[in-house]
């Protein structure tokens, strides 16, 4: 494992019951990268991730993550341990596609809990990071309201702050906009794209092509029980090698309503990564989609 | 019509003092009743959300043994039938086993449900956090888990003060013995029964409306 891999899969299989869902599944992620796996629903994308911090557990293979080793559970190797486990959980940010705040505490006290819990810090020293974190977000006016008085929108930037207040190595995204309402989109992306400027190690499952395209370095597109491609974000997406990659790509360019095939959608990159200002959170990124009639 | 009025207010006023000392007892007996119920109900509850299949078989046999039994039979059994064995308890011991015995099989199933109704989302969002199981629990389970589990818990509340009348039966001088005393002394049967089951009821409306407030300041917080 070279220096700067942060995540490695190799071999990995998962199985529900009988039922494979992808098998011999491996992958690197390097620091700073960001991958963007894609694929149809029920491929098993949203598992593949949740492996990796073993929120799913499977069956075969092994999954490094820094300094943490998880083998498969037919592996015949002892399980984790509780405590290597929870070590390995705060390495690993996750954003749920249903948020997932908890309900019962208000917007700086979700982002507070983790790190006056798991990491011992004082009511102080979590109160001025989260502060700090709602800010870079645009959300501190909102700190002490509740996730329910929150559009689902603002729920998911708060829940990307709860993760990032652990100060993890990755972060793993679960179709984070998959539930949102088509105009709050772009201000979830928005917070996204701040982190891969940032530098975050992060592992996307996405619907949103064109956002893969503009911020993922690599795309790993996992389809009938496996990777059936991957590779830099543009090739994989403009021009797709594999059958499977090619049929998947054009279903969904299809179904977004452009005219464009992969070939097309290609050449309308040129989104500035570098412009997500979250003082705007009209976004120029929806909004030019939204011009271009892709959405 | 007045003159009538006036002489029930006024028997009701003689034995007021009387019947607030029986409420008392009441109150004793529900208080004491209800926490064994809520503690050995948490405890039967962790047992059937156990992983461990002998723990739920445990709770699964006692739930559905016990909640089969009047708590009447449980009151003798505790009080005779255990008295016969060498373990003589008081009466209000013997109402204490004996309701806490018998809520705590109900307040298990609320208590499980509570917590299974929870979001599996919460617990996953808990767990990638890194939180322990513990505080995952405590800090993030539990406080969702109460809010489901109130309403149900009140309603048995209001069961476990009338099941506590049951005393009565023992000896225990709670507020149903005073009422059957005076009704005997006085021959007013009817103002007397209607004096108590008016506490009863203050009583309870009184804790409901407490516990009804305290959620719905709670909920309206939170959104």
């Amino acid at each position: 494992m070279s220096s700067d891999v942060v995540v490695e899969l190799d071999g990995v299989r998962k199985c529900f019951g009988p039922r494979v869902i992808f098998d011999d599944v491996s992958l690197s992620v390097h620091r700073s990268e960001v991958v963007a796996v894609i694929g149809p629903s029920g491929a098993g994308k949203s598992t593949l991730i949740r492996c990796i911090n073993q929120l799913n557990t499977f069956e075969k293979g092994v999954i490094r993550v820094l300094g943490h080793e998880v083998y498969g559970t037919e592996e015949g190797r002892p399980p984790l341990r509780r405590d290597d486990l929870r070590r390995l959980r705060t390495e690993i940010g996750m954003v749920f596609q249903t948020f997932n705040l908890f309900p019962h505490l208000s917007v700086m006290k979700n982002v507070m809990l983790a790190p006056q819990r798991v990491k011992g810090r004082s009511e102080a020293e979590a109160a001025a990071q989260a502060q700090e974190l709602l800010e870079m977000i645009g959300l501190s006016h909102r700190k002490d309201a509740y996730p329910r008085q929150l559009s689902g929108g603002e729920q998911q930037r708060v829940a990307i702050c709860r993760a990032l207040a652990m100060e993890p190595e990755v972060m793993l995204f679960d179709e984070p906009t998959s539930m949102l309402d088509p105009e709050l989109v772009g201000e979830v992306l928005a917070a996204i794209r701040r982190l891969a400027v940032d530098g975050m190690t992060m592992i996307l499952v996405t619907h949103e092509m064109m956002f893969a395209k503009e911020i993922a370095d690599t795309v790993v597109v996992v389809a009938d029980g496996g990777i059936a491609e991957m590779g830099p974000a543009k090739e994989v997406l403009s021009t797709p090698k594999t059958e499977r990659a090619r049929s998947f790509l054009e279903r969904v360019l299809l179904h977004t309503g452009g005219d464009t095939g992969p070939q097309a959608a290609a050449s309308e990159g040129g989104f500035d990564a570098a412009s997500g200002g979250f003082d705007d959170p009209t976004l120029s990124w929806s909004r030019e989609v939204d011009e271009k009639g892709l959405r | 019509m007045t003159v009538q009025l006036a002489s029930i207010l006024g028997l009701w006023g003689s034995y007021l003092p009387s019947f607030m000392r029986g409420l008392v007892i009441t109150m004793e007996i529900t208080g004491l009743g209800l926490a064994v119920a809520v503690v050995l109900g948490a405890i039967l509850a962790g047992f059937k959300l156990s992983k461990f299949k002998a723990l739920r078989v445990i709770a699964t046999v006692y739930v559905d043994i016990i909640r089969s039994i009047p708590v009447l039979v449980l009151l003798f059994l505790a009080y005779y039938g255990l008295g016969q064995l060498g373990l003589t308890l008081s009466g209000i011991a013997s109402a204490t086993a004996a309701l806490g015995a018998f809520y705590a099989a109900l307040l298990c199933e609320i208590f499980r449900g509570g917590v299974q109704g929870v979001e599996r989302g919460q617990r996953e969002a808990a767990d990638a956090l890194g939180l322990g199981r513990v505080s995952g629990f405590v800090r993030v389970i539990l406080p969702q888990a109460v809010l489901r589990i109130l309403p149900p818990s009140t309603n048995q509340l209001s069961n476990i003060i009338k099941d506590s009348s049951l005393v009565v039966t023992i000896g225990v001088a709670d507020l149903m013995a005073r009422s059957y005393e005076a009704s005997a002394t006085t021959f007013e049967p009817m103002d007397m029964f209607v004096l108590a089951g008016l506490i009863y009821m203050a009583l309870y409306l009184v804790i409901a409306r407490a516990i009804g407030r305290w959620e719905l300041n709670v909920q309206r917080r939170r959104g």
